[in-house]
């Protein structure tokens, strides 16, 4: 609908601004050379919300009917579909928001992208330059308050430097390790005019060109080849970074010539497939016991593209304490930050590994194997001996069939919580980067807003977004933004009336007080009618399938109510400062 | 001034008192917010920073600013790192004190009458220090010297009073023919 009317106030003025031309060289207001700016950088979507101070970016915007802009209703969720639609597609997301409130909201979603090297472009209004610093209505200090969250900002400063700027900021975002960056603009600049040429600025990547990506050197793979070549109990840790540097191939080459089993830490999952026989899981808070033992008892960890986050490692002193390691990260300041490095590699994932496949020998680690796999099974078995509700519909369940529905094709959101664990742990990560969560800063709200931006992003595959009954409502409002623009995500959620992984800490810490967990939500098939879309509820485990099933076959946005065991646990579990060999499991008493 | 090693997650195993003092000889380019950046680093990543000083460069559009922490060899490697990422930033030194020739000017205003002029003056003389005001009941005097040497100085002149001092921080130079 929105498109339509784009369309509509376009019909008589179609003209020669729609599409960018790179010989030109003529006077445009500001905010038209942004919109240049952001065609020459290949942008196709935008998500925001108008106001005040970026109306002259709006008033441009029907002229370039080439980029897609998405109403959202809530700026949050603009800086989160557009890290959903970055971590999907590999491009830079795009967000833009007004000047004050409107360039506040933004600060969840782009410290979420901060945290998970996401590379954005933000885009706010900012009051005109004669008002910056009075207090002016809708003021601001956006680069102050975003600059800790940032991996750059910017104050632009009059309408001549708006498209080196962009160009700038999407180099900034995307090279090196990725991050967000945020390009503020006074009202004056976008309304003012200047001479647009377009040669006058490289574009990112005529600009990242010329980087060449950082490689290692013979003598440091020499290094690496002996420590590889020493260890008894190795395993590759395999995080982010695989993903962002596109190193699938290059870590499935090294892993097979080696025979290293491969750890896939929570942002890595789906960085290396599931059912790979060298595959163990995840590591961590709430991995298998089987994958923190190996950690445990092994003699090298290979560490690639991940950075030792508090909740992989445990208590640190406890965290391999037999293994030397290899550490391999594009960003310095990741060597020795939390681990001391045996050999610190500062290098591109793709390239390192490429290059490590090649000077290694080919060797046999598959002792190794067996003795983390003998663990496996011996868990496995305890596991089904314990008896568990068969009424409700269970979490592994539920992902398991949404496996089977989508053939493994889905790309899975999920939020943050128990729904989060449940979902990295049980459902199985074939399909490359199919594993979009908010890691690092661990934001509740993250999955919907972001599933809307994978969905548009990549719009063949099926999206599915999980959530707990307490993140949902966090940005429940992208409903009307889905149904809008007709974007057919499916929702789980993860019902258990209660702030799940609170009230988990709660049980196992704090003697059950259920302090401000137990919490009400809306009749959520009421909820998706009232929006126009579709909603399901679940109850029983053998409705399960069936209406996942149904989902799939309705139009749009559908969202599926499941109605799980209130105190469901995730299992095992690290106490918080332990080390992560020391874990809870489950018992017969839940 | 507190003189404790930051403790800091993973590294633990960093003893007690075994920080140090570190110059930082950080160039950045003079854009708005540039200083910001870097100042709101040192904070974010608790770094234990003693002095500041931000000054022109030999290069028009750089500043350079110095920055003096004691903190373990660890610790001050990270924030080198972490510095390095901002984009405003053109380069980062860490100068161990062997390197450096640091130096810091120091005004001192110390209550004085009568032959207690000539008394100060003569006392400054052995630390290169000189008058640079005298009214009816102060002197004021101006020294440019290592830290070592300004303490020792003002150990010497608190017994006539000391009214004000005013101090630089300290800014440092490698040694040597390379920049």
């Amino acid at each position: 609908m929105a498109i339509a009317a784009k369309f509509i106030q376009q019909g008589t003025e179609t003209t020669a601004q729609a599409t960018p031309n790179n010989e030109s060289e003529r006077e445009l207001a500001g905010s038209a050379i942004l919109c240049e700016a952001l065609m020459r950088e290949g942008v196709e979507i935008l998500f925001g919300y108008p106001g005040g101070a970026i109306m002259p970016f709006y008033d441009s915007l029907t002229s370039y009917p080439a980029l897609h802009h998405v109403l959202v209703r809530h700026e949050q969720a603009a800086a989160h579909a557009a890290d959903g639609y970055s971590r999907a597609t590999g491009k830079a997301g795009v967000c833009v928001a007004t000047s004050g409130p409107g360039a506040t909201n933004l600060v969840t979603g782009l410290a979420t992208a901060f945290m998970d090297s996401i590379p954005l472009v933000a885009i706010t209004g900012q009051v005109a330059s004669h008002f910056i610093g009075r207090d002016a209505f809708q003021e601001t200090d956006v680069i102050g308050v975003t600059q800790p969250i940032t991996k750059h900002n910017f104050l632009v400063r009059s309408a001549d430097e708006v498209a080196a700027v962009v160009h700038e900021a999407f180099r900034v975002a995307q090279s090196g390790r990725p991050g967000p960056v945020l390009i503020d603009i006074p009202k004056d600049v976008l309304l003012g005019k200047a001479t647009y040429r377009p040669s006058a600025s490289r574009t990112s990547s005529e600009q990242m060109e010329a980087i060449q990506p950082t490689g290692i050197s013979e003598y440091v793979a020499a290094q690496a080849v002996r420590l590889i070549a020493q260890a008894q109990r190795p395993l590759i840790m395999a995080g982010h970074g695989i993903i962002l540097g596109n190193a699938y191939n290059e870590l499935r080459v090294f892993a097979e010539k080696t025979t290293i089993p491969v750890i896939t830490t929570l942002l890595g999952l789906s960085a290396f497939s599931d059912t790979h026989p060298l595959h163990l899981g995840m590591p961590g808070m709430h991995g298998p016991a089987h994958v923190n033992r190996a950690i445990g008892d092994a003699d090298l960890i290979i560490a690639v593209g991940m950075r030792f986050d508090d909740r992989v490692t445990g208590k640190v002193a406890g965290f391999a304490p037999n293994a030397q390691i290899i550490h391999i990260d594009i960003d310095p300041s990741e060597m020795h930050k939390v681990k001391v490095a045996t050999l610190p590699i500062v290098a591109d994932a793709k390239v390192a590994l490429a290059t490590l496949a090649k000077a290694v020998a080919a060797t046999s680690k598959h002792a190794w194997l067996s003795e983390i796999r003998s663990w496996e099974t011996e868990t496995r078995t305890r596991q089904q001996q314990i008896k568990h509700n068969e009424e409700y519909p269970d979490p592994t369940g539920i992902l398991s069939a949404i496996y089977d529905a989508t053939d493994g094709d889905a790309i899975i959101v999920s939020d943050v919580g128990q729904n989060q664990m449940w979902t990295a742990r049980f459902y199985q990560w074939t399909r490359q980067n199919s594993h979009i969560t908010s890691g690092g800063l661990g934001t509740m709200g993250f999955a919907l807003p972001a599933a809307m931006g994978v969905k548009m992003g990549v719009p063949d595959a099926p999206v599915w977004a999980i959530a707990g009954d307490g993140g949902i409502q966090m940005n429940i409002q992208e409903l009307a933004t889905l149904r809008q623009e007709g974007v057919a995500v499916k929702v789980a959620i993860m019902n258990n009336g209660y702030l799940g992984m609170v009230r988990q800490w709660q049980q196992f810490f704090h003697s059950r007080n259920y302090s401000e967990t137990p919490m009400t939500g809306p009749d959520y098939t009421l909820l998706a009618a009232a929006y126009g879309l579709t909603g399901i509820r679940v109850t029983r485990r053998d409705e399960v399938a069936g209406a996942i099933k149904r989902a799939m076959e309705t139009e749009g946005t559908v969202i599926i109510d499941f109605v799980i065991e209130a105190e469901a646990n995730v299992y095992p579990m690290v106490a918080p400062g332990s080390a992560i060999t020391s874990m809870i499991e489950e018992t017969e008493s839940v | 001034m507190m003189s404790t090693t930051t403790e800091r997650s993973g590294q633990m195993a960093i003893p007690q008192g075994t920080e140090q003092a570190h110059t930082l000889v950080v160039l950045i380019h003079d854009r708005p917010g540039a200083v910001d950046r870097v100042v709101g680093l040192l904070r974010r990543r608790r770094a234990n920073m003693q002095t500041i000083i931000l000054g022109r460069s030999t290069q028009a559009d750089v500043v350079r600013v110095t920055i003096g922490i004691d903190d373990s060899q660890v610790s001050v490697d990270q924030l080198v790192e972490q510095l390095r990422k901002i984009v405003d930033v053109v380069e980062v030194t860490n100068l161990a004190a062997q390197e450096a020739i640091t130096r810091e000017l120091a005004l001192i205003k110390i209550n004085a009458t009568g032959s207690q002029v000539q008394e100060i003056l003569d006392y400054g003389q052995r630390f290169a220090a000189h008058i640079i005001e005298v009214t009816t009941e102060t002197v004021t005097l101006e020294i440019v010297s290592s830290e070592d040497q300004i303490e020792h100085l003002l150990e010497g002149v608190t017994s006539y009073g000391v009214r004000e001092i005013a101090r630089s921080g300290n800014i440092s130079i490698a040694r040597g023919k390379n920049a």
